[in-house]
């Protein structure tokens, strides 16, 4: 074009311009969820096992048609629920009238394909409803992300501190070098309990080595256990659902509660996604991680959301596998984290889907770290977008999980937090910490803000902490020795519950006391208007008690 | 063992030793030998047990922490600051019992996730293996790493010295599917 319309040149300048956007591609898979080559629902059931599944007998199953069929369907209602008519189930998972109990007992009778055909016949807002009705738990939460560019364990501390203040439930770091991962946990385990007792913790790096540190209680539960939709996708990350199972059992063995991770894209992304649509390998996952018997899964396509981001209904899909997650009766830690696109608008719409209905953690996580500083390519929201969030919460009446906070309040925990720190760091022999950096840490936006530390010091201390057995209860040593009996407190409670197990149940997170909250004494009971999780009472109070908010009075 | 016994055993062991440590001291530490020893943890007791009841007994530590004991025998109370700063506490107090885990599978069955309470089980065997090893077998678990004897091998291991059933079906099962599907590594 030799001459451009102006309002054109405009919007090409548009941030969500910038975004990428691709035409469906059916054949290998670049399609969100309506795909003729994804298999017709059927099941065929001899002498209590599953024979044939979605139009494939038992002799062709690869090994996930095996794990699902052996360990996921219930056989015991799989006929009933098959023969239901796909249509008039999706209008129970929106209809107030249909417990979702009833729900449950059918829908783990179903097949994947089956599944999908379901989730297919529901809109977004319908999707909502049957989010709002179908989560485990009734009271919704939040997680965040605590990273930074240089591993700065003290600035984790202080941003874990701060995070759990503001009432996330879950934190997790992760490393830009691996060889930090334990300090990094140590760090952010010592955080958080200075912010809020009961908040859990975890740091995402290699399985093996995310288990041994929760087993050394340097965690308390894990979520970077990744499934895959395809057998080929699976085995190039290294894994089998036999591998996978094995390991989340042994999370629960030492007392870890734990889930798993998928999402929309990753296998057309790793370029094995069999000419399948997303979402329905994406619900292969979450049978997957069913029959594994985890409690819960982290999805919302998480590092694949530029995927189904890029393609027509992708953002629907990215609800719709939250939703596959619930109805499967799984914890659903539903994404909202890593970065799509430039568009504010988008990004604000993308997150109201799980954030209006409220699910058991509508971000997986919420980014508390400015973006820069966050080692998961970023999240849709961060540190900066606080006050945005807030607002939103008191605007539409939602409990999004985050409280208001004071400036005064915030600058004393984030300087609790890395003084703490700092004692253990002192009492467990690791590379000291200055005062002048606690100052640092506690006024900081960002890890631009703190000095560098002695890496190299750093590392080989941590190697040597963990070679001779280091563990949490020696920082619960250094916190009470040091003063900080409140901190050993929390740290030594969040050890007793690998005693008692009470959070290995669906859907489990702390509150204050220590008290779980999980599907089993929470369960979610909405049954329409007047029923389920409300925001009202105490907690509205605290909710839209934002400090800008003028009072008449002072007018 | 009775009181009595291990009374009697703790005196043997200070006198003979010559050593120069509280008998009460000595006592507590075969109190929790013997604790773990003892055939309390056997898959044949926890079966006997009364079925628990999500509404009255969950969660376990508000509501029946009297059935509450860490793998070395300490009531959950014990788990206090007082007592890791004297120095009675050490990690391995701070572990979760194979009983416990199979109080919440119960909870986990009558709340309709069998699933859940199957991984529950099998983590109650796994209580019985050590860190390392547990890592291992998952090693071998992973695609290519194993030969089918390898896998059936280590299912055996499992059943004959943890009493591990379920979890050796599962490593059985993987043999047969990675068999079957080229996973194995090859020999």
């Amino acid at each position: 074009m030799s001459k451009r319309q102006k309002r054109f040149q405009v919007l090409a300048e548009r941030p969500v311009n910038k975004d990428g956007f691709i035409k469906e591609w059916v054949e290998v898979g670049l399609v969100a969820m309506e795909n003729p080559n994804d298999p017709k629902p059927g099941i065929r059931i001899q002498d209590g096992k599953v024979a044939e599944l979605d139009g494939k007998k038992r002799p062709d199953f690869d090994m996930i048609d095996t794990w699902i069929a052996d360990h996921c369907i219930d056989t015991s209602v799989a006929q009933e629920a098959m023969a239901l008519d796909s249509l008039q189930f999706a209008r129970m998972l929106v209809d107030i009238n249909v417990p979702r109990s009833e729900i449950v007992r059918l829908s783990v009778g179903m097949t994947p394909a089956k599944i999908l055909d379901v989730i297919k016949k529901l809109n977004v807002v319908e999707m909502m409803m049957a989010m709002q009705k179908m989560r485990p738990r009734r009271t919704p939460s939040n997680q965040a992300h605590v990273t930074n560019l240089k591993d700065h364990p003290v600035l984790l501390a202080a941003d874990a501190a701060e995070a759990a203040f503001r009432g996330f439930s879950e934190l997790e770091t992760t490393v830009g070098v691996g060889r930090y991962a334990p300090m990094n946990a140590l760090s952010i385990l010592v955080g958080s309990q200075t912010g809020r007792p009961g908040v859990i913790t975890q740091c995402a790096v290699e399985e093996a080595l995310e288990l041994s540190m929760g087993m050394r209680g340097l965690t308390a539960y894990a979520e970077t256990v990744s499934v895959y939709g395809t057998d080929q996708v699976f085995v190039d990350g290294d894994d089998t659902p036999w591998s996978k199972a094995f390991l989340a059992s042994a999370y629960a063995s030492r007392g870890l509660k734990m889930r798993f991770t998928s999402g929309t894209g990753s296998e057309v992304q790793m370029g094995y996604a069999e000419g399948k649509s997303m979402l329905y390998l994406e619900i292969r996952c979450v049978m997957v991680a069913k029959g594994a018997g985890v409690q819960g899964l982290q999805n919302g396509s998480i590092s694949c959301i530029g995927v189904p981001g890029a393609v027509p209904s992708g953002i629907r899909a990215v609800l719709g596998e939250n939703v596959a997650t619930v109805l499967m009766d799984l914890e659903v830690a539903s994404g909202n984290d890593q970065t799509f696109t430039h568009s504010p608008i988008r990004n604000a719409a993308r997150m109201l889907m799980q954030f209006l209905p409220g699910t058991d953690l509508i971000f997986s996580g919420y980014s508390s770290v400015p973006n820069y500083d966050n080692m998961f390519a970023g999240s849709t929201h961060d540190c900066d977008d606080y006050d945005d969030y807030l607002v939103l919460q008191r605007d539409l009446q939602i409990d999004g999980g985050c409280i208001p906070v004071k400036e005064e309040d915030v600058i004393m925990i984030r300087n609790k937090g890395a003084r703490a720190i700092q004692a253990v760091f002192r009492d467990l022999g690791l590379p000291s910490v200055t005062d002048e950096e606690v100052e640092a840490v506690t006024y900081a936006h960002g890890s631009r803000d703190v000095p560098d530390r002695n890496t190299t010091e750093d590392l080989s201390s941590i190697d040597a902490f963990m070679k001779r057995g280091g563990n949490g209860l020696d920082v619960v040593r250094a916190l009470a020795k040091n003063g900080f009996t409140d901190v050993a407190e929390a740290v030594l409670g969040i050890l007793r519950q690998k005693i008692t197990g009470d959070y290995l149940h669906t859907s489990a997170i702390l509150e204050g006391n220590f008290d779980v909250l999980s599907a089993v004494n929470d369960p979610n009971d909405y049954k329409g208007p007047g029923t389920g999780y409300r925001l009202e009472g105490a907690r509205w109070e605290i909710l839209k008690d934002i400090p800008q908010a003028i009072s008449p009075a002072d007018i | 063992m009775s009181d009595e016994q291990i009374s009697a055993l703790v005196d043997r062991m200070a006198r003979s030793k010559g050593v120069d440590v509280s008998p009460d001291l000595i006592q507590e530490a075969v109190k929790r030998v013997m604790a773990v020893l003892s055939g309390e943890s056997a898959p044949s007791v926890i079966s006997s047990l009364k079925r628990l009841d999500p509404r009255s007994d969950y969660p376990i530590a508000q509501k029946r922490p009297d059935l509450v004991r860490t793998a070395t025998g300490l009531k959950l109370e014990e788990i206090n600051l007082d007592q890791v700063q004297a120095g009675k506490i050490s990690f391995n107090d701070i572990k979760i019992r194979p009983e416990t885990l199979e109080y919440q599978a119960q909870i986990a069955e009558a709340v309709g996730r069998p699933q859940l309470a199957g991984n529950i089980r099998r983590a109650a065997e796994m209580t019985r293996i050590t860190d390392e090893r547990l890592l291992e077998i998952y090693e071998a678990l992973r695609p290519y790493r194993s030969t089918k004897k390898e896998l059936l091998d280590i299912a055996s291991e499992l059943e004959t010295q943890y009493q591990a059933r379920a979890c050796a079906a599962i490593v059985r099962e993987a043999a047969e599917v990675y068999d079957k599907r080229g996973r194995l590594k090859s020999s």
